[in-house]
């Protein structure tokens, strides 16, 4: 076994007769392989150059994250939900603190809300460039790579001036969120928003109609709406199947039902269609960017919990019970009321939820990420069955799976 | 929903419905909820509760499955309590497709046996790996850092060192 | 031409310099690194080599993706248990001399993943000539430890000790 990893591509015949007279050849595919987003390995069964049985192997990226969660404290744990899925951290920031939350009764103030909001959308954003970027270039469009980076570089730009980090923020917690907007991040945001339509236009531009593009994706990877319910697929994975199934619809959370905006779907159910999927999301995240940031409210953007949250900084220097409260916070951290509760979100990918179950400590027992990659992956093989070898790299990347969210 | 004699016990944890069944009767608990229109397991999971007092567990191991109706949209827990060295359940691969993944991750993680499932072997860890590393008796692993509690030197005394 | 003046042509047109100096200057501004993404670095890794921070004006700007016809291994992102094995055969199969970039906490050290999974840095199985901190690094970071990596590359001469 270990022999046909690691010499990357291995060709074994299974003895099988093909369609085409030839016999079946098993192809190992990865883990190091350029095209599969990461450390995926597929085994595949190929007739002449089709498809006929997949196998994918994860795990090359096990990170023991949930076992991690469960050594460190309940606001320690938010460090480790960034690194997840690497592509969209706040978002993944955001379904553990809302599970906390959830589970101890926390509501936060709006203006927390809509900061969150406004991260989880620009990380939406953020996670598709580099999706359309890499697929691209996977293809045959080199240049998707720079356009998509140079907006990507934007939003971490952004990311920086609100948290002091490029990718892992870390800053949506159980409780609020770390800190307020600066002044010049909103500026900032306002340019991007102004900016960012004409450079969606400017993708589109680039690969709707070009037909090396069309004809790589147009009926490649077809998945239809029965079986990517069956299969338990989510996000654009689904809507690109014609679902219109969207949790921030469907079960909204952090104030998203007040805002307007389209669920992106299409009929085609195939890799084009979720490449269209993508591109409508892009414009509808900017649509719902410019909602938050118009109705930006006032006011504090954390609970007023000192058993929770530190206190602020001038506060340490003229309040015992402050520092008592600092000193315990950061010794023992706070505990959470027994229980288990699930709160499922949105990312780039479909539904990232977190499953947590407290015993009532200060550190959880049980963290499970339910993770869109995952599942999603398992439909590979459906919508790969019967086309050619190459055609592979146009379905995995529209798959997006994101390896560090598959293997955790 | 699941009819009244596979229930155990149900209540409501933080908002979300819970229904406990019996661990004999779990396939058929999912398959009444299946045709009640739960057609998405959206996730699988095991909790390990060795040693935790806060409440009464009947046995070690709980099996988590989420289900979720996509039509009203309505969400449902149900848990099912196990023991035994290996613990067994029925798997229910055929019912929710995707729980195929997610029972051979909670095999890999956990060690539970799922009874019928088409291909139960590991999936995150290497094939050779010994012992199963989310189970609470599992070490968390890695390394002595230096200068924590449990750093060797930092544990010795000044006058043993 | 007379003598005299072909020796002052000559003088002007011929360099005398040793083979070291010339290979390793050679070596040092041409480094081809393997295209080997891990986890979140590689991401910024990508990131490196676009148009803006564009690492192709320090030569390295070809990502092959093939581990024999490289001569440098960025190790971007956490090394798990079941990688490991995979990683050492890259490396194993690329051509003498190479070198490793250790990318970010993980790779170096683990990071803030102490655990069964992850190896608890990756100079456990391949030897590494420049870590770089961060978690991820930020792309300049990245071209910071080529130009490290450049300087120590010239400096060794046609034969690098490994």
């Amino acid at each position: 076994m270990t022999d046909t990893i690691t010499q990357g591509v291995t060709v074994t015949k299974t003895g099988e007769k093909g369609a085409f007279g030839g016999e079946l050849l098993t192809v190992n595919f990865g883990p190091h392989h350029p095209s599969t987003h990461g450390v995926l390995r597929l085994i595949v069964d190929l007739d002449g150059e089709q498809v006929r049985s997949l196998k994918p192997v994860i795990g090359y990226l096990h990170t023991g994250i949930e076992k991690q969660m469960e050594a460190l404290r309940w606001q320690q744990g938010v460090t480790v939900t960034d690194r997840h899925d690497y592509l969209s951290p706040p978002i993944n920031n955001l379904a553990y603190a809302l599970a906390v939350e959830k589970l101890m009764g926390v509501v936060v103030p709006p203006r927390a809300d809509a900061l969150r909001v406004i991260m989880s959308e620009l990380t939406r954003l953020s996670s598709h460039l580099v999706w359309m970027g890499t697929s691209g270039l996977e293809l045959g469009a080199m240049s998707m790579l720079m356009y998509c980076f140079r907006e990507r570089d934007t939003i971490l730009d952004m990311n920086e001036e609100i948290s002091g980090f490029r990718m892992h923020t870390s800053y949506i917690r159980p409780g609020g969120v770390m800190a307020d907007a600066t002044p010049r991040f909103l500026e900032m945001l306002d340019r991007f928003i102004h900016d960012m339509p004409g450079h969606v236009d400017e993708y589109e531009n680039l690969l709707t109609n070009n037909p090396i593009w069309r004809s790589r994706t147009i009926g490649i990877g077809r998945l239809s709406a029965e079986d990517a319910k069956v299969l338990g697929a989510t996000g654009p994975m689904l809507r690109g199947s014609g679902v219109a199934w969207d949790l921030r619809r469907s079960i909204p959370y952090s104030g998203y039902e007040n805002y307007d905006f389209e669920i992106a779907t299409s009929d085609m159910c195939d890799c084009y269609g979720r490449y269209l999927v993508r591109i409508k999301e892009m414009r509808e995240a900017v649509k719902i960017l410019r909602q938050a940031l118009d109705r930006l409210p006032d006011g504090p953007v954390n609970v007023d919990d000192r058993k929770m949250l530190p206190p602020p900084r001038e506060e340490l220097e003229t309040s015992m019970e402050a520092v008592i409260h600092h000193f315990k916070l950061f010794t023992e951290g706070y505990s959470v009321p027994p229980g288990d509760v699930y709160v499922a979100v949105e990312s780039g990918r479909g539904e990232n939820g977190c499953y947590v179950v407290s015993d009532g400590t200060h550190k959880p027992r049980r963290v499970k990420f339910r993770s869109a990659s995952f599942v999603n992956l398992q439909a590979l093989e459906q919508m790969s069955l019967n086309h050619m070898i190459a055609d592979m790299v146009a379905i995995i990347g529209t798959a997006d799976t994101v390896l560090g969210d598959c293997d955790r | 929903m699941i009819s009244e004699p596979l229930i155990v016990e149900q209540g409501v944890s933080a908002g979300d419905h819970w229904v406990t069944v019996g661990s004999g009767s779990i396939r058929d608990a999912l398959a009444e909820l299946k045709k009640d229109g739960f057609t998405l397991l959206v996730f699988l999971t095991c909790v390990d509760h060795l040693a935790d007092s806060s409440r009464q567990w009947p046995a070690r191991y709980e099996l988590v499955y989420e289900l979720r109706n996509l039509e009203k949209p309505e969400q449902i827990r149900v848990r099912a309590f196990i023991d035994g060295d290996p613990p067994h359940i029925d798997s229910v691969h055929d019912l929710f497709p995707p729980a195929n993944w997610e029972e051979r991750e909670t095999y890999d993680m956990f060690g539970i046996i799922f009874n019928d499932h088409p291909d139960l072997s590991r999936i995150l860890m290497p094939d050779d790996w010994v012992g199963h590393p989310l189970r609470r008796d599992y070490p968390v692993g890695g390394e002595v850092v230096e200068f924590s509690e449990e750093h060797e030197t930092w544990q010795t005394p000044p006058e043993k060192a | 031409m007379g003598v005299e003046a072909l020796a002052e042509s000559l003088g002007r047109n011929i360099l005398t310099t040793t083979l070291g100096k010339v290979v390793g200057w050679g070596r040092g501004n041409s480094v081809w690194p393997a295209q080997f993404g891990l986890a979140c670095c590689a991401i910024e890794m990508i990131a490196t080599a676009t148009a803006g921070v564009d690492i192709g004006r320090f030569g390295s700007e070809a990502f092959r993706a093939s581990p024999r016809q490289s001569d440098l291994m960025i190790v971007s992102g956490r090394v798990s248990q079941k990688m490991a094995p995979i990683l050492r055969t890259i490396y194993d199969q690329m051509p003498e001399p190479k070198w490793v970039i250790s990318m970010g906490a993980c790779a170096s050290t683990g990071g803030i993943f102490n655990n069964y999974a992850l190896l608890q840095g990756v100079d456990k199985i391949v030897p590494v000539d420049v870590y770089i901190p961060g978690c991820p690094p930020r792309p300049e970071d990245l071209l910071n430890a080529l130009m490290i990596l450049q300087e120590r590359i010239k400096a060794q001469g046609i034969l690098p000790q490994q």
